[in-house]
């Protein structure tokens, strides 16, 4: 049941999940904007729908 | 103006080991990791035009995390999130100057302490036939047979929804009495992350390094306790303290 990072690879999703939505927000001098993290979000689900259709297209 | 741009990763106390290929940016008690990226590929235009590249992204990503995981293997570590950018190490160390404090306290409160993902899922089948279990359903073709069965069927979903969220309170206060801290994050998209069953708990909980191994039993346990309903407690971890950091900061990005 249990997994570990170290033994096997963490999920991209779960991966971004953290790295946008969470860790320390300071003004670097550059940072993403609540925009450009929205901006990730909408192209991972544009991959994810798009590899789909793929798929489907293959199999069919 | 230098090529490069730097890259910061997370704070450690001073003193602190280093993850390989790091140029660290000290200031008092503080270490901000770091390394130099190329200013063409990072500045905030280019930045934003990457973001669409998933390839680019994921490379990124993983980058960070492998970094901050080599870090916390040896060290507590405040994790900054992805692409907090700086010109040079003077900027780094304005930065330090200004956040010392609320950094100084994440550093100790994160002392000896571990992020643990936990994720609940059930089987939506199962869930129902656990809340209401076949019994005389009503037969015919009747308008009143008709209505009985529509009220059944109301029923049953309006069982399933109250039993799932039974089982979230359940798993999830039984884990935050193992806990020093915990946060509810939103379920993950189905699309994105190819889970099956229903997700109907995405957790994150901060514990005591010696309490992990009490989690993982209490996980265990609980996934038994709910098999009926098809449950499965997904545990990742121990996790840089993501989600254990935000809103620690006095100043805010526009």
């Amino acid at each position: 049941m249990s997994t570990t990072i170290a033994e096997q690879e963490v999920a991209l999703v779960d991966l971004v999940d953290r790295l946008l939505g969470g860790g320390v927000v300071i003004a670097g001098d550059i940072t993403l904007s609540v925009a450009d993290v929205d901006l990730v979000h909408i192209s991972l689900r544009a991959l994810i729908s798009s590899v789909g259709k793929l798929e489907e297209g293959v199999l069919e | 103006m230098s090529d490069d741009l730097l890259w910061a990763y997370g704070v450690v106390a001073a003193g602190a080991p280093l993850p390989d290929d790091i140029e660290p940016v000290a200031d008092g008690e503080l270490v901000v990791l770091t390394a130099r990226v190329p200013r063409d590929e990072y500045a905030v235009e280019p930045l934003r035009e990457h973001l669409n590249d998933l390839a680019w992204l994921e490379r990124v990503a993983r980058r960070h995390e492998a970094v901050l995981e080599q870090a916390l293997a040896q060290a507590t570590v405040v994790p900054l999130r992805l692409c907090t950018i700086f010109d040079d190490a003077d900027g780094v160390r304005r930065m330090l100057e200004r956040e010392r404090e609320p950094l100084t306290r994440a550093l100790a409160r994160l002392d000896g302490r571990q992020e643990w993902g936990v994720k609940l899922l059930v089987d939506g089948d199962r869930l129902a036939a656990t809340a209401a279990p076949a019994g005389d359903q009503a037969q015919g073709e009747g308008g009143a047979a008709y209505l009985a069965r529509r009220r059944n069927e109301r029923q049953a979903r309006e069982g399933a929804r109250a039993l799932a969220m039974q089982i979230v309170d359940d798993v999830d206060g039984s884990l935050r009495a193992h806990a020093v801290d915990a946060v509810r994050l939103p379920a993950q998209n189905r699309e994105l992350s190819g889970h099956t069953g229903d997700m109907v708990l995405n957790a994150a909980y901060l514990v005591d390094a010696d309490g992990a191994g009490a989690l993982h039993e209490a996980a265990a346990e609980l996934q038994g306790r709910h098999a009926d309903a098809g449950a499965r407690i997904e545990l990742t971890g121990p996790w840089p303290p993501y989600n254990f950091v935000t809103g620690e900061t006095t100043t805010q990005p526009a």
